[in-house]
């Protein structure tokens, strides 16, 4: 993987499957996370999301991103373990308790974060920018000033880490030390907000006067050369993704949480 | 000072960027890094303040290695200038910003604030001007002064020039010249060859990862073998002064052979002529005038040297 969000190169399933085919499959996967209370219906997409992984060989990459989550959610777990006194009593708080559903549902956080963030991560992985836009635009008939929005705000991450990278090398330099405690971290990485804000604006100011002396408001729907046909298994990814989103409902009509 | 034994670096572990580079800066010494880009100079700046640890053989800063301090103690031994002045600004005002080295090396006291004070009156600042707000070579002499101001025995000049207009660019190296006259080592990188001839006492010639020649600028810059290794052409000045020994070899035996800089040569041309009309314009036009060969012994017209 080359960075974080940026193509990775390939011919698996995923890389050939249309660009909208695989946003769509991707937000009905995460649709299904949020809306399933079931562990096993949360543990079936996960597995689904590994698979995809595997299947275009990015298996690391999709374990380290799946722990990045994890740590993230975490601190959303606590806080719903801390505030939702539910089912058996486990532990007293003097605002409340800890119950057996509290921790059920902190588990589910952790998970459903994970397993809804994996297929969002590997669209991006698998698919080129231009072509996710482009395709929008054509398919879907969003307009290109919204799509080009969209494709600058993923394409301008990396871009913005990588200076952040370099803000904190220069304060590094200049003596001062980052290593410590999450607190200690925040407090000197604050005033670095300011440099990284700055460097964004001027950015963000030079690609806006550059896309628009190029000819940006000329362009419309049919500027576009490439085409994006569906085929027979964009058709039947999409109608899988569908089931999975009816199992989620099913299960979460029927109450089922295991 | 600084001593490279047998680096290799890279930033990803698979692909060497820096490949056994040995070289030695003493104290003291004004030491320029020259090469194309990609050549790896920017990388062996980025190692000798720790901010980079070598794959293979040591970096030594005073005897110790890099890879035993932290780059937050090295701060203190070595300043480094970067490229880019906004990834260095971070503070709302100029003193907050000059100030902000000594916080972070916990010893903002009453001599630090001095020393602040001092940097702003000789630098010209507004201490309580906006830095974002300054133009861009404004920007760069605060991000100088705000390294120099905790006055660290190395200072370390990461393409320093870049972006500045002429007088800017004078202006910034002025400043380093002082510093190196006070003792300071300095070390920069830098692709304008006019600078580099004019300052750096002594020259470390770069390609592809490794180190093509080192030695006084005045040897590298005349060496055209060197220069064609390292994919780099020699400063305007040397240049002419090669074309007329070329053309006049009764010339190699006086000081053209030697001019390095505008002033070199106009003192050259002058001392071979005598007293002359030109005298004493020690300065940019003068010396073009005076290179052109005009004047010179045996040349007809300016025609037959240039």
């Amino acid at each position: 993987m080359n960075g974080f969000l940026e193509y990775v190169p390939g011919d698996s399933f995923l890389h050939k499957m249309n660009p909208v085919a695989k946003l769509a499959v991707a937000l009905l996967m995460v649709f299904a996370c949020f809306i399933t209370p079931s562990f096993m219906v949360l543990g079936l997409i996960l597995v689904i999301d590994f698979f995809m992984a595997y299947s275009c060989g990015m298996i690391k990459q999709t374990l380290g991103l799946s722990k990045a989550v994890a740590g993230f959610s975490v601190i959303l777990a606590l806080i719903a373990l801390l505030s939702t006194p539910e089912g058996l009593l486990l532990v007293a708080l003097p605002w409340g308790y800890i119950g057996s559903e509290s921790v059920l549902a902190a588990i589910r956080i952790v998970l459903r974060l994970v397993a809804a963030a994996v297929p969002l991560f590997l669209v991006f992985y698998v698919t080129k920018l231009n072509d996710l836009a482009n395709s929008l635009v054509k398919v879907c008939h969003v307009p290109y000033k919204y799509a080009f929005v969209f494709t600058s705000t993923v394409h301008f991450i990396p871009v913005f880490m990588n200076d952040m990278a370099g803000i904190m090398e220069a304060q590094t330099a200049r003596g001062v030390e980052f290593d410590g405690g999450f607190l200690k971290k925040l407090r000197l990485m604050v005033p670095l907000c300011v440099p990284l804000l700055v460097s964004s604006v001027r950015k963000t100011n030079s690609a806006a006067i550059a896309a628009e002396v190029r000819g940006f408001n000329l362009r419309t729907r049919t500027s576009g050369y490439k085409e994006y046909p569906f085929v027979a298994s964009d058709y039947l990814y999409m109608l899988f993704a569908l089931l999975l989103l009816a199992a989620s409902i099913v299960s979460s009509a029927l109450g089922v949480l295991f | 000072m600084i001593e490279f034994r047998n680096v290799s670096a890279s930033y990803v572990a698979e692909h060497a960027l820096l490949k056994d580079v040995s070289f030695t800066i003493g104290k003291g010494e004004f030491v320029a890094f020259v090469g194309t880009n990609g050549a790896g100079k920017s990388t062996t700046m980025r190692l000798c303040n720790g901010l980079l640890k070598p794959m293979a053989g040591a970096v030594l800063v005073d005897g110790k290695p890099t890879t035993e301090l932290k780059t937050s103690e090295l701060a203190r031994k070595v300043g480094f200038l970067f490229q880019n002045p906004d990834r260095q600004i971070c503070c709302s005002t100029v003193r907050d910003e000059l100030e902000f080295s000594f916080k972070a090396q916990g010893k903002l006291d009453d001599a630090a604030r001095a020393k602040v004070d001092a940097a702003i009156e000789r630098f010209g600042f507004d201490p309580d001007a906006e830095p974002y707000l300054l133009n861009r070579g404004t920007r760069q002499l605060l991000a100088l002064a705000s390294i120099i101001v905790t006055e660290p025995p190395v200072i370390i000049l990461d393409e320093p020039t870049t972006g500045l207009d002429y007088l800017e660019c004078v202006k910034v190296m002025e400043v380093i010249r002082d510093l190196h006259e006070q003792g300071h080592t300095v070390i920069m990188v830098c692709h304008d060859m006019e600078v580099v001839a004019d300052y750096a006492d002594r020259l470390i010639a770069m390609t592809r990862g490794s180190l093509v020649a080192e030695g006084p600028t005045d040897e590298i810059l005349r060496n055209r073998e060197v220069l064609s290794r390292a994919d780099l052409i020699a400063p305007q000045c040397i240049s002419i002064a090669q074309a007329l020994c070329n053309r006049h070899p009764e010339l190699k035996a006086t000081a053209i052979a030697n001019a390095r800089t505008v002033e070199d040569l106009v003192a050259a041309i002058e001392e071979i002529r005598g007293a002359s009309p030109c005298a004493g314009a020690a300065n940019a036009s003068a010396g073009t005038d005076a290179a052109n060969g005009a004047v010179l012994p045996g040349a007809s017209s300016s025609q037959e040297v240039r």
